[in-house]
């Protein structure tokens, strides 16, 4: 055994490959050779320190959700590119949903072309017209969905935002604001979806999701908000939750004194 | 018995995109912990792992029988991270920065943990060079084998052993001197310790 033969062994030393006789003679000739052996001790001491550092624990629930609505997404647009939907709404949705921006021009040129058509056509309110605005509002909301399925959270955050320029979302959209709300990484992004939703206020659906996220919500500033939406909205159902936020130690001070004039409002309205 | 990972990724490939939710919950743990101690970032790796499963889906049809699907799967997580921060570099304005940043605020949180032994490793691992940090993160927290590891980088198997231990002295190197500055005087297109 010689000292080049320590540096050799040592990734293999310290992952536990060696046989038992390379490492009793790599630790036989460490005893006798100081250098090797402070080498041997740096590098063992590092690798049991890196051992110390803490796994994090991801949010498996949470990303379950968004691994499943991938997967949707992704079975709806094979589907979609089936032979027997050869129509022209077909292509644009097979193109428009690996390009969001490839989808927005072809909404906006669908728009264009509609009032276009609009204008020329009288009256204006003939069959094809209505068809085109139809399929523009379609795109519009893909866009949307598509946007909020993004790796960039700027690209959630449009996604968002976009939803709110949806002249009649269909329940799609809702679904996806409220599963942003309660399962987006990004407080931003999370922000944007309770006022995205506010126009939702009258479903069942998107109130007790509010009231649920009221319950899990850590981020300060979305518990604000979602304080001000249940009292904005009279929701009642709300005020249990309210009671712990407010009598909850662990809780923001600021965000337990909002939770207390939540309560007011509520009880008294 | 449970139907092995190669088997349940070659249905995928065929079609069946079902039997790609019994992957994700064998690897999303493992992938979320190379990505997180890699990027430092928790966020940013729960979005990368909907990406690289993203992506598996979009390439699915290159996945070729024989091939360890535990390999190929990090070899995408890998590329989806560089990609990741390769557009961050490029193409990200600055106000970016504050929209990723995490709920909770760092600064005295990250102060107590650079006081303890662990959390100085921790910052001083996101100090060393890239490519030594993600060596060490495969060996040691991934348990991969020197081989698998060799496979995943392409290069040879000796190149592997030796780049670890050269890595290990280096980050003993910044860990040392973390105690006395506890600063990223490396320079290294990760920085994420310091802002997150």
């Amino acid at each position: 055994m010689q000292c080049k033969d320590t540096s050799a062994q040592l990734a293999d030393y310290l992952a536990g490959s060696l046989s038992d006789s390379e490492r009793t003679a790599l630790e036989g000739h460490a005893q006798s050779c100081p250098a090797c052996r402070e080498e041997l001790n740096r590098a063992s001491q590092m690798w049991r320190l890196l051992g110390d550092i803490p796994a994090e624990r991801p949010d498996s629930r949470a990303m379950r959700a968004r691994f499943d609505a991938m997967l949707a997404g992704r079975a709806v647009a094979r589907v979609e590119r089936s032979p027997s939907m050869g129509s022209f709404v077909a292509w644009m949705r097979r193109h428009a949903a690996v390009q969001p921006l490839l989808q927005g021009c072809a909404a906006m040129l669908v728009l264009l072309v509609g009032i276009q058509v609009g204008r020329g056509i009288r009256p204006p309110t003939s069959p094809e017209v209505h068809e085109l605005s139809q399929e523009v509002r379609d795109l519009r909301q893909m866009v949307s969905l598509s946007l909020m399925q993004q790796e960039s959270a700027s690209e959630r955050l449009k996604g968002v935002s976009w939803s709110s320029q949806l002249d009649r979302p269909g329940d799609e959209v809702v679904s996806a604001l409220i599963d942003t709300l309660m399962h987006d990484s990004n407080v931003n992004v999370r922000l944007a979806s309770i006022d995205a939703l506010k126009r939702f206020a009258d479903r069942d659906s998107v109130r007790s999701a509010a009231i649920q996220a009221l319950g899990t919500q850590r981020s300060p500033l979305v518990q604000m908000a979602l304080i001000d939406f249940v009292v904005e909205t009279r929701e009642h159902a709300a005020l249990s939750t309210l009671r712990q936020l407010a009598k909850d130690s662990t809780v923001n001070e600021a965000v337990r004194a909002r939770a207390a004039w939540g309560i007011d409002h509520l009880e008294t309205a | 018995m449970s139907v092995n990972d190669e088997a349940l990724m070659a249905a995928v490939r065929e079609g069946d995109l079902t039997q790609l939710g019994p992957l994700f919950d064998r690897y999303h743990v493992p992938l979320f912990d190379f990505l997180s101690r890699m990027t430092g970032n928790r966020h940013v790796a729960e979005d990368l792992v909907q990406e690289v499963f993203l992506r598996v889906l979009k390439y699915r049809a290159t996945y070729r029988d024989g091939a360890r699907f535990g390999t190929w799967l990090f070899s995408i997580a890998r590329n989806a991270r560089a990609d990741y921060f390769s557009r961050r570099e490029t193409t990200m304005p600055l106000s970016e920065e504050a929209l990723e940043a995490p709920d909770a605020a760092p600064g005295p949180e990250r102060q107590i943990e650079m006081e303890s032994e662990s959390g100085r490793l921790r910052a001083a691992l996101m100090c060393l060079r890239e490519d030594r940090r993600e060596l060490l993160i495969l060996a040691r927290y991934q348990c991969l084998k020197h081989e698998t590891i060799a496979e995943l980088l392409g290069i040879d198997i000796g190149t592997v052993k030796v780049r670890v231990h050269r890595a290990l002295k280096e980050l003993r190197e910044i860990f040392l001197q973390m105690a006395e500055r506890p600063s990223c005087n490396v320079k290294t297109p990760q920085r994420n310790w310091l802002i997150i």
